[in-house]
């Protein structure tokens, strides 16, 4: 399937280090946390591997005014236990190419070494996430989410499934309408004509969030999951998103779960889980991963605004 | 009188580099010309320099008043000899005097006739650095340390263990004790080394009081070398201290002598452990997860890890374990370890069961789910034994969560 790690020298595996890896987020750890975590684990195991062996000493000792040896011995100043091991978790450069919050699991694109940089162009590219919210009618909460101070609870049972949907549906076509007007044009124009023609498109702007699509998959009351399509996102407009559903279907919502499903073409098959961040895993996933990035070069190069 | 003054003078020096962090590196490289040179000459240029740059001007004046003055004044009867000596000691550098290379002060030639000693080896100090690596080729005691398989890399971490370590003197401070303890059965002197390099400190005099005192209490020659070899630290407590210590698990617990000297093998870091720490988890057993006298004692004699754990995440787990996953207290105290589990870990298996419909914690019920099984083993094992369900299904629910 993937590459298989062959070779046991570590200065091989340590340059083929390159390139965009695909890991699941769990909740309740910071996207920090993750990398330093996979930048822990690279180091560890490669330092397991076969190390550059310590430099020799060369010394030039003896009289200088009758005869001179030069001298080779281990250099112990380059020796393991000196200088610490080989590889360290500060030299891994590793940082994501969206920021997923706190509370947040899910897909989670990471950019190694020279991969950073595959990272920033997908972050400047602007790709569609897909996000299944989960949410609970009742209860309103001073930060929307589960953990936080109750402030109101109401009832809820005269909420079914349909009253949703609708509501739904509504937020989803505001969204679109609002899509154009990021645009910066006329509603009534030709240009507006033009651009609706091409389909969804992406704002320019990279602050303001757009939902390009937005359902109900899961409704047992009090609990609900809803899925999110959307660009520019973050996890407190997420949260927001399950309070103003609830309040617009008379009732209070919190959040209780965020996670990340599909972050372009990277879906949860190709993320790793907590328990797969190993060397071997890593290697096989950063080349599924720009295996990926050669298919669909749009990823890092943007030159249309449809939405593909 | 003159070396009260050398280390009233390092004192103050520490002080400065203290204060001045951002001029730490001038101070040092000061340091280094002060011992070759005229010492009142350096310290009025410091003085200079404190004026020019030291931002804290109260500091400065307090130094001027109080120390400073006195100190040039009295700093010129101190002999070069003593503190060329102290910079020897601190490097661990063959200095080479004039008389050792074979020049005499009187018998100076001209600069223009053609030099035919060998002055090769008359070298500089070594600069600041910062780690050992700059003085490993030249130090002996480091090298001999390396050879034990100290691990320098992580003794710079700590500050107070680098002066410390170069200072020392293979044959007179090293040796013996080392000696000494690999004859007490210590097999790992490398890591011991490395957990406490302060060993050195204290003479094998007060060492053999401290293993006679263990004696007097009834600890075994191999319960001895347990404890000193899982907890290089214990060493450097004084008689008192460790009595003082034991003393308090045995009150605080009601422990017999022998359930004591168990304990002390069984984790004997926990003896030395922070006092406050372990009062503050056995407060979070007693008041907070109301646990009784008895179950703390015998969670202190199954797992005395647990005492060293931090509380809050010690809470979070038993919150879980008993309210979300609805295990009573009793079954807790039965199997502690449940509380070492990561919680992350214990949620994702106590959901997977539950979403199969398993998770079964009571014993007389069918389908149940011990909680030693249940946190231990790895996630193939989990799933054939416990969840008796494929890790393709386990891996693929972890993906929802």
């Amino acid at each position: 399937m993937g590459m298989k790690v062959l070779t046991d020298s570590a200065e091989t595996v340590w340059k083929s280090l390159n390139g965009l890896l695909c890991v699941y987020k769990p909740a309740d750890v910071s996207c920090n946390n993750v990398c330093k975590t996979i930048a822990y684990k690279i180091t560890s195991e490669l330092n397991h591997m076969n190390c550059r062996q310590p430099i020799d000493y060369v010394s030039i000792e003896g009289d200088p005014s009758k005869h001179l040896t030069v001298i080779r011995r281990p250099n112990l100043a380059d020796h393991p236990l000196v200088v610490g091991e080989r590889y360290h978790p500060d030299d891994v450069r590793c940082t994501w190419s969206s920021f997923l919050g706190f509370n947040t699991s899910g897909v989670l694109l990471l950019g190694l070494q020279n991969g950073t940089k595959t990272a920033f162009y997908i972050r400047m590219s602007k790709l569609m996430r897909a996000y299944r919210i989960k949410g609970k009618l009742g209860r309103a909460t001073d930060n929307f989410y589960k953990d936080g101070k109750v402030v109101e609870k109401t009832t809820y049972k005269f909420i079914k499934r349909h009253h949703l949907d609708g509501l739904l549906a509504s937020m989803q076509s505001a969204h679109q309408k609002k899509m154009f007007e990021l645009c910066g044009v006329e509603l009534q124009s030709q240009t507006a004509y033009d651009l609706a023609i091409q389909g969804p498109i992406r704002p320019a702007d990279s602050k303001i969030p757009v939902i390009y699509g937005i359902k109900c998959v899961h409704f047992d009351s009090p609990d609900f999951i809803i899925e999110v399509h959307c660009i520019n996102e973050y996890e407190t407009y997420l949260k927001t998103l399950i309070h103003e559903i609830g309040i617009k279907l008379r009732s209070t919502a919190n959040c209780t779960g965020i996670q990340c499903i599909r972050h372009s073409y990277f879906d949860l098959d190709k993320a790793l889980l907590r328990k797969h961040w190993t060397l071997q895993s890593i290697v096989t996933n950063l080349e599924q991963c720009s295996n990926v990035i050669n298919e669909h070069q749009n990823l890092i190069r943007q030159d249309s605004v449809t939405l593909q | 009188m003159m070396a009260d003054d050398l280390d009233e003078l390092m004192v103050l020096v520490k002080i400065c580099v203290k204060e001045c962090m951002m001029y730490c590196s001038e101070w040092l490289v000061a340091s280094g010309e002060w011992m070759t040179n005229n010492p009142s000459a350096v310290v009025s240029r410091w003085r200079a320099q404190l004026q020019v740059q030291c931002p804290r001007t109260d500091l400065m004046t307090y130094l001027s008043r109080n120390k400073l003055f006195s100190f040039i004044r009295r700093l010129s009867t101190v002999q070069n000899e003593l503190t060329r000596e102290t910079l020897q000691r601190s490097t661990q550098l063959t200095t080479n005097r004039l008389e050792d290379v074979g020049l005499s002060k009187d018998e100076r030639k001209s600069v223009l006739e053609d030099c035919t000693e060998d002055i090769s080896h008359v070298a500089t100090y070594l600069k600041p650095t910062f780690n050992f690596a700059a003085y490993v080729n030249k130090s002996e005691t480091l090298q001999q340390l390396v050879m034990l398989n100290v691990n320098l890399s992580l003794l710079e971490k700590n500050k107070e263990a680098v002066p410390y370590v170069l200072g020392l003197n293979f044959e007179k401070d090293v040796k013996n004790h080392v000696v000494w303890l690999s004859e007490l059965g210590i097999d790992n002197i490398g890591w011991f080394l490395t957990k406490n390099p302060f060993i050195f400190r204290e003479s094998l005099e007060n060492l053999l009081v401290r293993i006679n005192y263990m004696k007097s209490k009834n600890f075994s020659d191999s319960m001895i070398t347990a404890i000193i070899s899982r907890n290089p630290t214990w060493l450097m407590f004084s008689t008192q201290q460790i009595d003082e210590r034991l003393g308090f698990f045995q009150i605080e617990f009601c422990l017999t002598g022998r359930q004591v000297r168990a304990l002390a093998v069984q984790q004997p870091k926990l003896i030395t452990y922070s006092k406050h720490r372990v009062k503050i988890n056995i407060f979070a057993f007693k008041e907070e997860m109301g646990l009784n006298s008895d179950e703390v004692k015998s969670v202190l004699l199954k797992k005395p890890n647990l005492f060293m754990k931090n509380q809050i995440g010690l809470l979070k787990t038993f919150e879980y374990v008993h309210k979300d996953m609805g295990i009573p207290i009793e079954r807790i105290v039965d199997m502690p370890e449940v509380l070492f589990c990561r919680l992350f870990r214990l949620k994702q298996r106590h959901l997977f069961l539950k979403s199969l419909g398993r998770a079964m914690y009571d014993a007389k019920k069918p389908n149940y789910v011990s909680l030693r099984t249940l946190v231990s083993g790895s996630d193939v094992n989990f799933c054939d034994n416990v969840a008796k369900s494929s890790i393709q299904t386990f891996n693929a629910f972890l993906k929802t969560l």
